[in-house]
């Protein structure tokens, strides 16, 4: 009724053209991004014509290395870029609030348009804690239909947006107003040009909405509220659990507290999950976490 | 579609809270705000409930019409025969009489059990295309117990296994088909044939009536007995059948929490006293016996 319905996923023949898969991320994700990047791989009928365009902060030279396998398995085209050297990106983050969970490079996706080359016409952004299933193309080639961008409405959209009683917070939204998950974009570069995201920030600023948005998933709906067209909820699949399995989802976003990367988890096709990041990743990735913690804890004990 | 959006509830004082829960996702959800009127049918309702629901009109520019079912004689005459047993009450059966309840300008009708949520414009729900069928509703998911009972043969003599029966917590109704059913007579004469106690109440008589003269709807427009793990599905309208409830303090429903701030927390929490208090007396008599 509301949304586009792709529910018959029906694979064309192969288009001549490449397709431009973005991710933004630091060295903390750097395992997710492999993950994301090989289920891509493992489930496109056209390897050959992806290109993955990496966003991120520097990553250590042992994580660098292993993001540049993937090529080497699949056939596929890597390039990265480093965000902090572009001075633009600079001076927009610094206006916009930052935390441990969102740091600076989250809104990488905001400014792909001045980031990625120019024979990039349109492009899909992908969060790392994301698992595709389905071939990627059936998500590149949808029809925008005029739109700058397509998602997928958010379930969980109403608390996000007005909090308590759902009219506490000061919220530039309406209840009603449809509202996306900005974890899977399918983006019209140039729409995303017009928009002019980085000039519109001293504004926004300005007249005090950007204090009432939520980190980058708020503001790309503020500023492409009724621009978007919704996709089937295949494609972004919010906090899968082993319930959804059957339902034929197209891309899982592991959202919520149960997630395919820890050890013990509810979430769905966890297990496939492992294989797909390839055990060896994943328990390097693991121990790399509890080293981390342990160092931080110690340091802790030693502090008091 | 333009006009006004008719939504009907029908409760009894157990339920005020829900009611309010019911009206307020509606309007969160709408973008037609001031087209929503609220035709509250109830009986038994404490003023301070009553007082409750008024206070809703101040949130948003919606319409609410109190149609009392104490004094109403049609409505007495007709449930006075008719089986009930707990927890069930006979406000379950005015849903029945909606064309005679509701004011003539109300054509298409929406009637809402008071366990629903809505989470999607209902003005979208009332844009449904009814194809000339008097009704339109979702295939209830659970239908082959409520219809055939147990062992799936106590009903045989009703109930097929594939008939196409649907869950009536949900209605979208085009009224003057649905005057044209006669559902107060047909019922009577179900309860005459003594089907009524044994089958699933005014959900029955609603299905043996329509058969085969209903629209099916997209099943997200009633999702029963939704769990957690359906909030990804987006559902557009949930309901909450079955042994999990959003108002309980420990709930395991889709959407509890939201479903509290929906509610609000003061209500949440003064319904959820109040409801305590009721059940005092009989606590009181299984911890102190005499």
């Amino acid at each position: 009724m509301l949304e586009k319905r792709a529910s018959d996923l029906v694979v064309t023949m192969p288009a001549h053209r490449p397709i431009h898969i973005a991710l933004n991320f630091n060295d903390k994700y750097w395992a997710l991004a492999y993950a994301v990047m090989r289920s891509i791989c493992l489930s496109t009928m056209e390897r050959k014509k992806v290109v993955f365009h990496l966003v991120h902060t520097p990553l250590s030279p042992e994580h660098g290395a292993v993001l540049d396998q993937i090529p080497a398995e699949f056939g596929v085209t890597l390039c990265h870029y480093n965000p902090e050297e572009n001075a633009e990106f600079l001076a927009t983050t610094a206006r916009l609030p930052t935390n441990a969970r969102f740091p600076a490079i989250v809104y990488g996706r905001l400014l792909l348009d001045r980031l990625l080359p120019p024979e990039v016409e349109r492009v899909i952004y992908l969060d790392c804690d994301i698992m595709v299933r389905r071939p990627i193309e059936a998500l590149y080639d949808i029809d925008l239909e005029g739109k700058a961008l397509a998602a997928v409405a958010d379930a969980f959209h109403d608390g996000i947006k007005l909090g308590r009683d759902i009219r506490t917070n000061q919220s530039p939204f309406d209840s009603a107003e449809p509202y996306f998950n900005s974890g899977v974009l399918l983006i019209d570069r140039r729409a995303l040009g017009r928009a002019d995201i980085a000039a519109r920030i001293p504004e926004l600023e300005k007249d005090g909405i950007l204090a009432k948005l939520y980190f980058d998933q708020d503001l790309l709906n503020y500023i492409f509220r009724g621009q978007w067209l919704e996709l089937d909820w295949r494609f972004n699949l919010i906090n899968p659990r082993r319930s959804h399995e059957t339902l034929g989802a197209h891309i899982l976003h592991f959202t919520g507290t149960s997630q395919p990367w820890h050890l013990i988890n509810h979430a769905a096709f966890s297990r496939t999950y492992r294989h797909v990041m390839t055990n060896a990743i994943f328990y390097r990735f693991w121990r790399e976490r509890m080293q981390d913690r342990i160092r931080k804890l110690l340091r802790l004990r030693a502090k008091t | 579609m333009t006009g006004t959006l008719h939504i009907a509830l029908t409760f009894d004082d157990r339920y005020w809270a829900p009611a309010y829960a019911v009206m307020r996702s509606i309007s969160l959800a709408s973008n037609r705000r001031p087209d929503l009127v609220f035709h509250l049918i109830h009986t038994g309702i404490s003023p301070a409930s009553r007082a409750h629901l008024d206070s809703f009109a101040n949130e948003f520019p919606v319409a609410i019409n109190h149609i009392a079912l104490d004094q109403h004689q049609a409505y007495k005459a007709f449930v006075a025969d008719l089986p009930i047993a707990k927890p069930f009450s006979p406000v379950i059966y005015a849903r029945l009489l909606l064309d005679r309840l509701l004011p003539e300008t109300a054509q298409r009708i929406v009637y809402l059990d008071c366990d629903t949520f809505v989470r999607a414009p209902i003005e979208t729900l009332f844009a449904e295309n009814l194809g000339g069928k008097p009704i339109g509703a979702v295939l209830d998911a659970h239908r082959h117990m409520q219809m055939l009972g147990r062992d799936l043969r106590q009903n045989s003599d009703v109930f097929s296994y594939n008939f196409p029966y649907f869950n009536s917590g949900v209605l979208l109704i085009d009224r003057t088909a649905y005057a044209s059913a006669d559902m107060p007579g047909r019922t009577m004469e179900l309860h005459r044939q003594g089907l009524l106690s044994r089958l699933q109440y005014d959900q029955a008589a609603l299905n043996l009536v329509f058969k085969d003269n209903w629209h099916n709807l997209d099943w997200r427009w009633n999702v029963i007995c939704p769990e957690p793990a359906h909030e990804v599905l987006d559902p557009f309208i949930l309901h909450y059948t079955g042994p999990r409830k959003p108002w309980s303090l420990l709930p395991g429903a889709a959407f509890a929490r939201l479903y509290r701030h929906v509610m609000t927390n003061d209500i949440f929490y003064a319904f959820w006293r109040e409801r305590l208090r009721a059940r005092l007396p009989g606590l009181l008599k299984v911890l102190v016996p005499k």
